[in-house]
């Protein structure tokens, strides 16, 4: 199946060219992807490394499985045993007829991969109708957040007998407008990236956690997030929030969907609906939903059932702009590290480099917890029942208006300078270019 | 001059002062205006309240110092008189408050309470009322937060700390407290500290019927969010983590049983001008209320 593939894909030209390109860290079919860009042998050389290092550990050497050397076989075998156990979605790369656009395009919107559609190169040769539908998953899943200044607030603030000002160790940082994902991402949704073959994919990897990604394997020895078995979710668990998963596994996930990570202040910023004022600071909410704490608006210790529930629940809690579950359920991974700025009275030594983790979860104990300010921290490749994640993607980084309103384009263009490659080069937390990634590691 | 009248004689009053009042803890003798005992200094609050209702039955809290004892006893209950459905607790007093209120209002800041002093007369005595909804069971409850070094020293060195031994002599129950984080790193203290205390109880009542042997005792890893595998089987944890205390319990105990908490989801350090502490980066307590309410529906044989 790779070899039929690999030859379509070859012969190809034009926009599923580029898409293809594009798509190259996601399926079996990024073999021909990367073969397009002339580079074939480095990539395929990493992965068999790659897949060597796990066969190595004796995690994951069932036949058909990581063993074996047909990509898409991985996410093959994968979907069968989920569609024999549970019925849940396939997210077989290989059934999937690559030679058309609209196939290879449904194929991506199914697996939620429409920003990387939406990318400026790829939506200029995709049709129109294409990139409509992609626009429309865009709305449907990602809340818009806009640009402008919110207050972040120090881990501790500072005691009375420190300092009389209230407003100790506060910082104004400003925020480029961005979309948010509506939900945390689910059980279901990190299916489709296992099964992809995705844990196996060096490109899609921090450089320094490569040596380390075959541990990150389920209770099975497969790989996928820590309480999955044999590559699957829990039956009935589809809409729950995926857990378990370090924040490595969280970018590469965000890499794959064509997205990254929320930075601090921008997570902050979705929840507290900063509001400016002349000549004074602006005015936050506390919670998404207000004011004042109400249990009843999110999942949390006392007010729930003591366990994740679905992503759907709580409607009530959401966001002035659309996101819901930003306050309890499970804690989300954002891009910005923890500790590195606190109270001036006080230093926090950490045992290990921690990432910022906010929102608070299902066993969160004190409302003063489960704050938009509130900001707590774990271990990078820590695999925590109660953390998981969403996305955010930079509206400079998408196509959001249609190619044949020059106008419209011309006003986003203004609104928002982007570089030939769509990426807001100026954001530390942009996603990084596949390309830009792979041509890294050619040259390594 | 002076003026005829008539005065009450209401000195038959002082009658009851002159009562003595024996000590709910040691039984010594003291007078009924003492606020402390003058023998083992535990309060004196206590005996007038035990006049008051119906016997109360008494649980420890044991452990070393820093394994979490005082952070134990304020959040089970916290949670038990606010949230749990399986147990309530009512406290009795508001003495019995204070360290639920201290130690809730020091982790929501993010910040462990502080070092329990070893003066007996400083340690919170918790006095509460245990329902079981489901029985419609009720029972009175004490629970002391006890020093950790007073505790040892009274190990080391029996009837150092009279108190300590005569409160353990007529405990019901008890949950011994052993923090994991040096279990990691290769140091068996903790294991010892186990072994020790199981021996000091035999060794106190070694009867087989009202003896520490058919008693219960629930054997309670703190700092667990460390070590997941904890969390999962306790009891293998303990037999490869801690093979003396895990000896001992199978050897001399009748009623006993591992578990596995934490309170803090994630720690780190602070460095201040006052030094150099260990903080919590957030709270979400887990297997906090299920050793003690094992031990409870073993005392009321609901379960």
């Amino acid at each position: 199946m790779a070899a039929d593939v690999q030859t379509g894909a070859l012969a190809l030209t034009g926009s599923i060219g580029v898409l293809f390109a594009w798509i190259a860290p996601a399926a079996e079919g990024s073999w021909c992807g990367y073969a397009l860009a002339g580079t074939s042998a480095a990539v395929v050389a990493g992965r068999w490394a790659f897949r060597c290092l796990r066969r190595g550990t004796g995690m994951a050497t069932e036949s058909g499985d990581a063993g074996n050397s047909d990509h898409g076989a991985t996410g093959k075998v994968a979907s069968s045993n989920c569609h024999a156990s549970s019925g849940r979605p396939a997210a077989n790369p290989t059934d999937v007829d690559f030679s058309d656009e609209g196939s290879l395009v449904n194929h991506m919107l199914s697996q939620h991969r429409y920003a990387i559609l939406l990318r400026p190169q790829v939506a200029a040769n995709l049709r129109r109708e294409h990139v409509e539908l992609a626009l429309s998953e865009l709305d449907q899943h990602m809340s818009l957040v806009p640009s402008g200044d919110v207050i972040l607030h120090p881990w501790r603030p500072a005691k009375p007998e420190e300092s009389d000002d209230p407003h100790e160790g506060e910082r104004l940082v400003s925020v480029e407008a961005l979309f948010l994902d509506r939900y945390p991402i689910t059980n279901r949704q990190y299916f489709d990236f296992v099964a992809s073959g995705a844990y196996e994919q060096p490109a899609i990897w921090d450089p320094e956690i490569l040596n380390a990604v075959v541990e990150f394997v389920d209770k099975t020895g497969h790989p996928g997030p820590r309480y999955w078995e044999n590559g699957h979710y829990p039956i009935d668990e589809d809409d729950l929030p995926v857990v378990g998963v370090s924040w490595y596994e969280a970018m590469a996930y965000a890499r794959w969907a064509g997205k990254r990570l929320p930075s601090d202040a921008e997570w902050v910023k979705a929840a507290s609906w900063p509001v400016s004022q002349p000549d004074a600071p602006p005015t936050q909410r506390r919670f998404p939903w207000g004011e004042s704490m109400d249990r009843s608006m999110a999942n949390l210790w006392g007010s729930g059932p003591g366990c994740p529930v679905s992503v759907r629940e709580y409607p009530q809690g959401t966001s002035v702009g659309g996101a819901s579950q930003l306050i309890g359920n499970v804690w989300e991974w954002t891009s910005s590290p923890f500790g590195a700025w606190n109270c001036r009275f006080r230093a926090l030594e950490l045992p290990l480099p921690m990432k910022s983790i906010r929102g608070g979860a299902f066993d969160t104990y004190f409302d003063n917890q489960a704050q938009n300010s509130f900001q707590s921290g774990d271990a990078l490749c820590a695999r925590k029942y109660n953390i998981g994640f969403r996305c955010a993607l930079g509206v400079c980084d998408v196509t959001t208006i249609l190619a044949d309103n020059p106008a419209a384009e011309e006003a986003q263009s203004e609104c928002c300078p982007v570089n030939p490659w769509g990426v807001d080069i100026s954001s530390s937390d942009a996603a990084p270019d596949p390309l830009a990634e792979l041509e890294k590691e050619i040259a390594s | 001059m002076s003026r005829p009248g008539l005065l009450a004689m209401d000195s038959f009053q002082l009658a009851k002062y002159a009562t003595p009042v024996p000590c709910y803890i040691c039984d010594g003798v003291n007078a009924t205006s003492a606020e402390l005992c003058r023998h083992c200094q535990a309060p004196m609050a206590l005996a007038h309240q035990v006049q008051q209702s119906v016997t109360p039955q008494m649980v420890a809290v044991l452990g070393t110092t820093g394994s979490g004892k005082t952070v134990y006893i304020g959040m089970l209950t916290d949670m038990l008189s606010r949230y749990s459905s399986e147990l309530q607790l009512l406290a009795r007093g508001a003495f019995s408050i204070s360290l639920q209120q201290a130690t809730a209002g020091a982790l929501s800041q993010c910040e462990f309470p502080l070092k329990t002093p070893n003066e007996p007369d400083r340690w919170n005595w918790v006095h509460s009322r245990v329902l079981v909804p489901q029985k419609n069971q009720k029972i009175e409850l004490i629970m002391p937060d006890v020093a950790g070094e007073a505790l040892m020293e009274e190990i080391e060195h029996p009837h150092s700390y009279p108190v300590i031994r005569a409160f353990l002599s007529k405990c019901a129950a008890v949950l011994i407290l052993i923090d994991i984080e040096g279990l990691d790193e290769g140091c068996d203290d903790q294991d010892y500290f186990g072994m020790k205390m199981i021996t000091y109880l035999n060794e106190m009542n070694s009867d087989a019927k009202s003896g520490w042997g058919s008693r219960p005792i629930s054997i309670v890893f703190t700092k667990s969010d460390q070590c997941d595998a904890c969390f999962e089987d306790p009891v293998a944890f303990a037999r490869q983590r801690t093979p003396g205390l895990f000896k001992q319990c199978h050897e001399r105990l009748r009623r006993c049983r591992f578990f596995a908490s934490s309170v803090a989801g994630a720690c780190a350090f602070e460095v201040s001008r006052e030094g150099r502490f260990r903080v919590p980066l957030r709270i979400e307590p887990r297997g906090v209320t299920e050793p003690f309410v094992w031990l409870i529906h073993q005392l009321t044989g609901t379960k």
